[in-house]
């Protein structure tokens, strides 16, 4: 019996999903960086004014992969009906939410430039949006329950550190890509990313492993790293996304600055956010329907 | 639901038959303003009581093909063969009926006429074809299949012991069934819907199948033992059994044997039977009275058929006692394992189970008759007859239901369809009864070929392209046509003429004959013209006609006798008799035309039309049982169209009242069965051989015949014998081992051979499917050859033909084995959506003197192979 | 009010597909969709092995993952625990395709014809099949089987129903417990497939030996 992956959500959806987490991701650590306040205010202004248009993007890209766009709208219509509905809420909502914090911060309105206070009112609430933005697009794929590979809170767990990473990384990536020399932020935020890396590595282990009980998850876990999937996961995920920029971070903090320095973090941030949306498709096309069982047999369902 | 269209004119269901493939079962069509919309059964017919296949709904999609021939056409590129591309050029009827019709006024000799038809179009090619071959006087025909895989064995077979064209459980009554190498009532045609219901209520029932099969097939997986066996070594299976039976439980229906079959005619040391001097009688021993009698005495308290009896100062036996120490003598379970690989302890047991379930002397009442209750029977097909052992292999198998009694009585194995009717209640027509023949032999009323089964024709010198009437009991011969050494066969047999035009119906013979070089190059090509009524362009009209006629498919015509000759179709059960018709659900479309009205309107034109008609009021009797009233004969001045035939035919068989206009109304009549024609063994005085004498004398001829031609070894004359023998295939003795594996081929419920693969519906449900389209191995097997799933091979016969496709490794398979679905691998550009799907297995077969069965020269379809990998895929 | 139910016995059946391509003309399905899919299975090692065909309807489950996921309200299940998708409301987000676990739910982008290499346009069958297809379904959103409700409506079975060969396939009531189905349920074992995920189907089979 050949288990064979779903095939309907692909790379319009990871790029949802990668695009959702990454501007959730962007948007806390330009709010945390407001919260240093100083030398953070670049960083900070960086984070949150990426926050809504990347998320935005996605949500077109999720609008390009619906079969009936027009009835778009109707998504938000009925909040507990499910997932997908509370999702498009709370992504709604941090998108009003990352929409006025950049709209009062900048010119004409300049509302918020100054005041500190509500901008961090702003910023905290945006930030728990932003969370369950970067959780949801786990859970999402976690109601799937007849997707062993998807239904497990390490989705919602990795895509969590993943979405901080490539947060930290495209904010890194603008920081260091408008010229000069590295910054002391942009290289704590590199240490903050490796940190993050390594836990998502260790999430990652834990995420392979942990699915390896029901036949559907071991097909899934077999796919991803030996199967026709692995080319993506191993180069990917685990060279691009993974290894390549904690090697150029740790170079980066630990070996080179000024120039040099930027340019490789503009290449592991790069490096990094490419292995980001590599993640979302994989764990995308790594999703197997379990078989469905009577007596001694197991029949695969056909591709969905 | 249609309400909802508030512009629908007109929706109206019209009953009919499917023609998607031999089974007719009963259809209703639905049409909404014209169009054709939906198809499901007729639950009104005891033909399919209202369920159809696969096949049957998705020839809405063949209808409207949009692949379909639909105006005549000419070939413009004069080069001939396969894959080659004929350049058609559409012409009009006018030019397509003057060409054809000039070519037949020029021929040197009408006798080169050939007619070739398809067996899917069953009920089509009872009129047009005999009735032109008579009218124009030529004897060559083919009906594609006959002689490759489900012919000259199996129907002759079934003929000489069932009166039948094969022979099919009770499952009313079955309680156990052993097939080898059939899926009846899982796929194939006899009837096949309603044999799917009642197997299915039988397997509820508990009953049990034992299946022979290379391959898990449909049946086998179905069954409650599946035993995998080696290609055609299934009748050396079946005597083995018959060993255990006769001399290990020494059970048999003694009953049945003395009154039913020859079993008790006294053998002389030299083979023939004790004949009476005074009334030529074969002689039975009366044990009470201690002395010879004529079989039919009416003094005869007693038969013996065991022991030895000295007539006249000769030591005879009752033939029952040769045929039981026959098989103990040479048919040891520890040398049939070694042939077929069916472990000797499984076929020990599985003949423990048939005697068993047998019920021996058990008797069941059915309205009100008692009657012999035998709920186990053996059946087989295309499977186990599809070699050289062809017609033995039949025989030896039914000689299991012979021991125990298990004929045409409840639950044993019934000729199919219904060989004996008493006709319609209020015209006595079709009126099939058979009768003995003056050695209490059983000669069949009916028959759909011109010879009957028994007594064996004959040998004359040959008259027929395929020299097929210089041999007893074959139909037809492809080993003589299909080698390259026709002409030689030809001019040897002093044939005074040669092939000149070939009249094809539907037949795709490329493909389904033998190989397609072989059929093309060395058969084909040797016509002048070669035209062709065809629903589709396919391998045959690319590689060899001069014109194609567009035809209309079974949706767009009439047809008088759909289930009658019973055939194929017509469910064998106390049912009702089901007479079903054809008629056009739509007008034909575009300029497609039925192929009866065309062969009458050509035979108008050759001023042969009082011929045809009288060859029509001729046929009738032999193949619908009874003359025809004087009224509704064809008036050999008269003129017809198709239409006033069938009503003719309609009236003549039903009643007055029964004529096209009324049948149009409900596609079918139907009157209640009776148990004497159902279960009708003992209700007629005939008997049946287990001993073949009457093989002696016609092998002798046949073989002094051919000598005298001095062609003695076109055939193995050790075949003609009177006890039944197993003979190897060549494939069961191909020394080389790196031809491995044999190769076989099997047909899946949801494709007719090779018609139906164009069909989107059905191509796309084969698609989906893990085996159809792949070629499969067992699982072991395959890994020893390195091959993994989806690898793309070459199969090699040993002669270096191959073909080439992705394998499927598996577990329901023998590890010696292979197999090929049906007959697909297309590559007639007519056909797109076919091209290249799955493999063509047939380019495997080899087909000559050599592989062909010397009793009635059945083609061997089984062949060794060796599998390697395909270079880059 | 009635809960319809299927019943569909393995052991008799014996993987024809007649199903799979009744549903497809009675329900005039385009290419690519069958509600009515037969998926067929081998276990076990030569020569104990074991083929056997699954044919699939919607299973019409009391707890319908499909619509726990379905965020437009689309999917919506009636008094007789028939789900259905409203073709207005569907935005075609296949969150119901990925979390049906019986593969009971399908779309398609657009009416390919089945023969595209012919020239000239779609066969009368073809146009009045996507007349019909667009009439009650259409492209993008998530189609599925409802029981054949318009056939049984009038008094019909449903289309596989009427044309299963084996006769392995029963339409009825789960609610009345002298139904055939229901009756067949308890007298041969009646499971449903796949329990683990909480949907209870109203779809039965019977075991495969
Ligand atoms: N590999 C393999 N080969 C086989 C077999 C097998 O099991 N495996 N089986 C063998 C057997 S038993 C048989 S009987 C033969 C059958 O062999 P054929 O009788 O040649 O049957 P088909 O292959 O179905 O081809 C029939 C052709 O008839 C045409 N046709 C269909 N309907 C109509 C119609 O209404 N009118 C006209 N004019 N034409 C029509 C179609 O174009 C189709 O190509 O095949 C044999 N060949
Ligand atoms: N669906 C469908 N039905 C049909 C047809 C069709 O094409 N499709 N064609 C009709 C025609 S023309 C015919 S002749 C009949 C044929 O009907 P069947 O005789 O039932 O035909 P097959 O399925 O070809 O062969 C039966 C089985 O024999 C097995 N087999 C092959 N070689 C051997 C052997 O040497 N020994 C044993 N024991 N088994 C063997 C095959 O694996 C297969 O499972 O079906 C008719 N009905
Ligand atoms: S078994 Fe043959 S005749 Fe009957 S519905 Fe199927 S294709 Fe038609
Ligand atoms: S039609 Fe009946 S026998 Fe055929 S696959 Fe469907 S359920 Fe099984
Ligand atoms: S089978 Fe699937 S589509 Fe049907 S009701 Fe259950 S979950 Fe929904
Ligand atoms: S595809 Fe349609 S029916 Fe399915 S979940 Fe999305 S909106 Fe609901
Ligand atoms: S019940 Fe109707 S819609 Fe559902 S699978 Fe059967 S035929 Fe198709
Ligand atoms: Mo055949």
């Amino acid at each position: 019996m050949e288990l064979k992956a779903q095939s309907k959500w692909r790379w319009l959806i990871a790029a949802y999903l990668f695009l959702a987490g990454l501007g959730g991701g962007a948007y806390v650590t330009g709010v945390v960086a407001d919260f240093l306040g100083g030398e953070w205010v670049q960083i900070s202004k960086i984070g949150v004014f990426l926050g809504f248009p990347c998320v935005a993007v996605g949500c077109l890209f999720l609008i390009a992969d619906l079969g009936t766009p027009k009835n778009f709208w109707r998504a938000g219509m009925r909040p507990n009906t499910s997932w997908v509905a509370r999702g498009t809420i709370i992504i709604t909502t941090f998108m009003i939410v990352g929409v006025i914090h950049i709209g009062f911060w900048i010119w004409p309105f300049h509302a918020l430039e100054d005041a500190v206070g509500a901008r961090q009112v702003i910023g905290v609430l945006g930030t728990i949006f932003a969370v369950l933005t970067m959780i949801y697009t786990g859970i999402l794929l976690g109601a799937n329950r007849p997707i062993a590979f998807w239904s497990t809170a390490m989705v919602p767990l990795l895509f969590f550190v993943s979405a901080l990473s490539t947060g930290i990384m495209a904010v890194m990536l603008i920081a260091s890509a408008r010229g000069g020399a590295l910054t002391g932020q942009v290289e704590a935020l590199a240490r903050m990313d490796i940190l993050l890396i390594i836990m998502e590595m260790f999430v990652l282990v834990f995420y392979l492993q942990a699915t390896h009980r029901v036949p559907e998850s071991r097909a899934s876990a077999k796919l991803v790293l030996t199967g026709s999937v692995a080319p993506l996961f191993w180069v990917g995920v685990v060279i691009l996304g993974l290894i390549v920029p904690i090697i150029l971070e740790l170079i980066g903090t630990f070996g080179m600055h000024g120039e040099g320095g930027a340019a490789i973090s503009i290449l592991a941030s790069v490096s990094g956010l490419f292995g980001g949306l590599c993640l979302r498709e994989v764990v995308l096309s790594g999703g197997i329907l379990a078989p469905l069982r009577a007596g001694r047999f197991e029949f695969a369902l056909p591709m969905v | 639901m249609s309400a909802q269209r508030s512009n629908v004119k007109e929706d109206v269901w019209i009953h009919t038959s499917c023609g998607g493939c031999y089974a007719q079962c009963g259809i209703r069509v639905r049409r909404v303003d014209g169009v054709v919309v939906d198809i499901e059964g007729n639950p009104e017919t005891p033909a399919g009581s209202g369920r159809i296949c696969a096949k049957g709904t998705a020839q809405l999609m063949t209808l409207y093909d949009r692949h379909r021939v639909n105006y005549p056409v000419k070939r413009t590129n004069p080069e001939k063969g396969v894959g080659v591309d004929p350049k058609w050029e559409r012409i009009t009827w006018d030019e397509a009926i003057d060409t054809i019709v000039s070519k037949f006024k020029n021929m040197k000799d009408p006798r080169g006429t050939y007619f070739q038809a398809t067996t899917v179009q069953t009920s089509e090619i009872r009129f047009a074809v005999p009735a032109f071959m008579k009218a124009w006087g030529f004897k060559n025909y083919w009906v594609s299949g006959g002689g490759l895989w489900c012919g000259n064995g199996a129907h002759f077979m079934n003929g000489i012991m069932h009166a039948a064209w094969s022979i099919i459980p009770d499952w009313t009554h079955n309680n156990y069934t052993i097939y080898f190498g059939c899926s009846k009532g899982h796929g194939a045609g006899h009837a096949a819907l309603q044999s799917a219901q009642w197997v299915a209520d039988a397997r509820a029932r508990g009953m049990k199948a034992v299946v022979f099969d290379p391959f898990l097939s449909t049946q086998a997986s179905k069954a409650h033992e599946w035993v995998p066996i080696r290609v055609g070594t299934d009748g050396a299976v079946a005597l083995a059994m018959l060993n255990v039976i006769l001399n290990e439980i020494g059970k048999w229906d003694a009953h049945y044997l003395k009154l039913k079959t020859n079993a008790p005619y006294l053998i002389k040391p030299d083979q023939y039977y004790m004949r009476d001097p005074e009334t030529n009688k074969p002689l039975i021993w009366d044990p009470e009275d201690g002395k010879a009698k004529p079989f039919d005495h009416p003094s005869i308290k007693d038969y013996a058929i065991e022991g030895t009896y000295e007539v006249n100062g000769t030591p005879c036996h009752p033939s029952f006692q040769l045929l039981k120490e026959h098989v103990k003598g040479n048919y040891p379970l520890d040398k049939v394992e070694k042939i077929s690989s069916v472990p000797a302890t499984t076929i020990r047991r599985i003949a423990h189970e048939f005697v068993e379930h047998a019920q021996i002397g058990s008797t069941i009442a059915i309205n009100g008759k008692e009657l012999p209750l035998r709920p186990a029977a053996a059946i087989f097909f295309r499977g186990s007859q599809g070699h050289v052992n062809s017609g033995w292999n039949c025989l030896e198998i039914d000689l299991l239901n012979q021991v125990i009694g298990a004929s045409d009585v409840p639950g044993g194995a019934m000729g199919h369809g219904p060989p004996v009717s008493h006709g319609h209640p209020d015209t006595g027509k079709p009126e099939t009864i058979p009768y003995p023949c003056p050695d209490g032999l059983m000669v069949v009323k009916g028959w759909v070929y011109d010879h009957k089964p028994y007594p064996l024709r004959e040998p004359k010198p040959p008259t027929r392209l395929d020299l097929q009437d210089m041999f007893p009991c074959s139909v037809y011969n492809a080993f003589t046509i299909c080698t390259p050494e026709w002409e030689q066969y030809l001019k040897d047999f002093k044939i005074d003429y040669r092939p000149e035009i070939m009249i094809n119906f539907g037949s795709n013979s490329v493909m389904t004959m033998a190989n397609a070089e072989d059929v093309t190059e060395n058969f084909l090509k040797k016509f002048d013209f070669v035209f062709s009524f065809n629903i589709f362009h396919n391998e045959f009209t690319e590689a060899v006609a001069d014109v194609v006629l567009p035809d209309c498919c079974f949706l767009e015509r009439y047809t008088p006798c759909v289930t009658f000759p019973s055939t194929f179709c017509h469910p064998t059960g106390m049912d009702h008799w089901v007479w079903q018709i054809r008629q056009p659900v739509v007008q034909p479309l575009y300029e497609r035309r039925d192929f009866n009205e065309i062969m009458l309107e050509i035979a108008k034109r050759l001023g042969i039309h009082d011929k045809y008609y009288k060859a029509i009021n001729d046929l009738i009797p032999v193949r619908y049982g009874g003359e025809m009233s004087p009224e509704y004969k064809l008036d050999p001045s008269g003129d017809y169209s198709w239409q006033d035939i069938v009503d003719r035919v309609l009236k003549d068989r039903l009643g007055p009242d029964k004529g096209l206009e009324a049948l149009k109304k409900t596609g079918l009549e139907k009157w209640a069965t009776k148990v004497e024609e159902m279960y009708w063994r003992w209700f007629v005085p005939v008997r049946v051989p287990i001993y073949f004498e009457y093989f002696l004398d016609s092998g002798k001829k046949a073989r002094e015949l051919c000598a005298s031609f001095g062609r003695e070894d076109i055939q193995d004359w050790s075949f003609y014998t009177p006890l039944a023998e197993w003979f190897p295939c060549p494939s069961h003795e191909e020394k080389n081992p790196e031809f491995d594996l044999w190769a076989f081929s099997w047909r899946p419920s949801f494709h007719t051979q090779s018609s139906t693969q164009n069909n989107p519906w059905l191509d796309e449900v084969s698609v989906n499917d893990p085996f159809v389209y792949l070629i499969q191995i067992n699982a072991d097997t395959g890994k020893k050859k390195g091959l993994s799933d989806g690898d793309v091979v070459y199969v090699e016969n040993p002669i270096g033909r191959k073909i080439k496709g992705p394998v499927k490794l598996v577990e329901g398979m023998h590890p010696e084995q292979l197999g090929i679905a049906g007959c697909h691998g297309h590559w007639a550009r007519g056909t797109p959506i076919s091209k290249g799907k799955g493999q063509f297995f047939d380019d495997l077969i080899i087909t000559d003197a050599k592989h062909t069965d010397s009793l009635t020269q059945g083609s061997d379809a089984c062949v060794k192979v060796k599998v390697y990998k395909a270079n880059g895929r | 009010m009635p809960r319809y139910g299927f019943v569909i016995d393995l052991k008799r059946c014996y993987g024809c597909y007649s199903c799979q391509v009744a549903c497809k003309a009675a329900n005039h399905t385009p290419q690519g969709i069958d509600w009515a899919r037969c998926v067929p299975a081998e276990t076990g090692k030569f020569p104990s092995s074991l083929r056997q065909m699954l044919p699939l309807v919607c299973q019409q489950c009391a707890n319908p993952t499909c619509m726990e996921v379905c965020p437009t309200g689309a999917t919506t299940q009636d008094e007789n625990g028939i789900v259905h998708v409203d073709k207005n409301l569907c935005m075609g987000c296949k969150a119901c395709m990925m979390a049906c676990p019986y593969g009971a739910r399908q779309s398609v982008e657009d009416w390919k014809t089945y023969f595209p290499d012919a020239e000239g346009g779609l066969d009368p069958y073809e146009a009045y099949a996507k007349e019909k297809w667009e009439e009650k379904n259409g492209y993008g959103m998530a189609t599925k089987c409802d029981y054949c409700m318009d056939r049984v409506k009038e008094g019909r079975q449903p289309a596989c129903v009427d044309t299963c060969p084996a006769k392995a396939r029963y339409f009825g009531d789960l609610d009345d417990p002298e139904s055939e189905i229901s009756i067949l349920i308890k007298r041969e074992h009646g499971f449903q497939l796949n329990p683990e995920f909480g949907t209870d189907p109203s779809c039965y089979y019977l075991p495969p030996r």
